[in-house]
């Protein structure tokens, strides 16, 4: 499986992609979390300590295309092995990797995405998934940072800020690898909820997350979700959502 | 004067932007809202309603698909994409959308680089930026007045405000407070202050009004003028135009 979870910032997607990677690896996938978004919010959410986990300057190799400066692994490192050697392993087996690090300086990111590229593209598609939690704008998934993806999944709320969100990523359908745009409605306290996700956004809903106390608390005390409450509401929706998705791949 | 405010996405960034404008205008200050945000909804929380908001995005797109002139300036700019709001409140939205060509002024994937151009600011302009630290991390030597950066009591959130100030203070981009926001007792704001030391810190209290505003499609600042996390980010207001006192 390889899916990318996107949406409004604060909409819930690193609490619903952390959970989601988790939930996967417990049915005996192997599982890639990847952070493309600076900030630790995935690490959080997989229950992992959020020290650096990316792919270090040593394992790359510079080289020059067309006059200008480019960066690919280290040659006789595969993406795999990269993966074996710099990744985190956190609860449940996930191995996570931050990329696109904040390194403080312009022009320096270069280096870290391009890293990544070469990751994603090398890592085989048998025996891998891949959970990529993306920052909340649109800019990163219209740059190629969701290019790993196949299916993107919309985290949406029922704010109109967030379902106007929701509306915009929904035109990602059709880029890069992505063959389908699917929605989740988080926080939803009925289920009019979900119908007014999917008559906003106009994808389709194949999730809704209810409102949850134990999430935003366990945010307040820096617990993963199932670390903090393993029975809560939204643990459960979220595996249905595992199930849903893994459904789908055996149809599709 | 130019105030930036940033933080964690969900924080209340862009709430607080638009009480932060609405309030300068209200003072008799000429303001100008920049929404640097990939996912510009700040004309919601100004009070400028669905349709106005969208409006705004769609002349920004229809510059992406080479509809629309593309502006020469920064001053034409904020003259042909920004309208008139609440408060005599200015909005412009100038991050670009869906277009990744960098270009002229107008196609601002670089709202960093406009904040720059803008010398003698005239009044007080306030930008809401992007989610995280992106736009601070390139924001380069370019100072700022004032950096708000509004911070829940989560540990995410306090995780990119302490990076946000660590940038912030490295780069000497301006004065750095501390909007503690959705507070829910003492407890919070001890977690905000443990985690930001010496950072001048002004408490917001949890507030459902916000919430409720927020689901709404309203402005706090119209729905619920006189709830008390209204009332702090309009006395955040102040704090942001006196001088520094640190710790405070």
């Amino acid at each position: 499986m390889r899916v990318a979870f996107v949406g409004k910032g604060g909409a819930g997607k690193s609490s619903i992609a952390g959970t989601f990677a988790r939930l996967l690896a417990r049915r005996g996938e192997q599982v890639l979390a990847i952070d493309t978004d600076p900030m630790p919010g995935l690490a959080f959410a997989l229950g992992i300590d959020h020290s650096d986990s990316g792919i270090p300057d040593a394992a790359l190799e510079e080289q020059v295309v067309d006059e200008r400066k480019t960066y690919r692994l280290r040659p006789g490192l595969t993406a795999e092995e990269a993966v074996q050697r710099y990744s985190a392993v956190g609860p449940d087996g996930v191995r996570f990797l931050q990329l696109g690090k904040a390194r403080g300086v312009r022009g320096e990111n270069a280096r870290s995405h391009q890293a990544f590229q070469h990751v994603v593209k090398g890592i085989p598609d048998a025996g891998w998934s891949i959970v990529g939690d993306l920052p909340g704008g649109t800019r990163q998934p219209f740059f190629g940072w969701g290019n790993f993806a196949r299916t993107l999944v919309v985290v949406v709320e029922r704010t109109p800020a967030s379902l106007l969100s929701g509306r915009r990523l929904a035109r990602l359908a059709g880029t890069g690898n992505i063959s389908r745009v699917l929605a989740v409605a988080n926080k939803t306290t009925g289920r009019h909820d979900a119908d007014l996700v999917e008559e906003r956004t106009g994808l389709p809903v194949i999730g809704a997350v209810p409102f949850d106390p134990s999430v935003s608390d366990g945010d307040r005390v820096g617990e993963a979700l199932l670390d903090h409450d393993s029975n809560a509401p939204a643990v459960t929706a979220v595996d249905d959502l595992v199930s849903r998705l893994l459904q789908e791949e055996e149809h599709a | 004067m130019k105030v930036a405010v940033v933080g964690k996405g969900g924080s209340g960034k862009t709430t607080t932007s638009a009480v932060l404008a609405r309030t300068f205008a209200r003072t008799g200050m000429k303001t100008l809202a920049l929404d640097c945000d990939t996912n510009p909804n700040l004309g919601l929380s100004l009070g400028f309603g669905e349709e106005a908001t969208e409006a705004l995005i769609g002349v920004r797109e229809a510059v992406d698909a080479g509809e629309e002139e593309h502006a020469g300036s920064v001053a034409e700019l904020i003259d042909r994409f920004g309208v008139d709001g609440p408060d005599g409140v200015r909005l412009a939205v100038v991050s670009a959308i869906e277009n990744p060509e960098p270009g002229c002024p107008c196609c601002g994937i670089s709202p960093e680089r406009l904040l720059a151009q803008m010398e003698d600011v005239e009044g007080v302009v306030v930008a809401d930026f992007e989610a995280g630290i992106g736009t601070i991390m390139r924001m380069g030597d370019e100072p700022l007045d004032v950096v708000v950066i509004v911070a829940e009591p989560t540990a995410k959130s306090l995780e990119v405000a302490r990076r946000s100030a660590d940038l912030v203070n490295q780069h000497q981009l301006g004065r750095v407070l501390v909007a503690a926001n959705r507070l829910r007792d003492d407890d919070d704001l001890a977690r905000v202050r443990a985690a930001l030391p010496g950072l001048e810190v002004v408490a917001i209290p949890d507030e459902p009004a916000i919430a409720l505003a927020e689901r709404q499609g309203d402005a706090p600042l119209d729905s619920a003028p006189d709830a008390a996390g209204v009332r702090a980010m309009v006395a955040l207001s102040e704090r942001v135009m006196a001088p520094a006192s640190p710790g405070g």
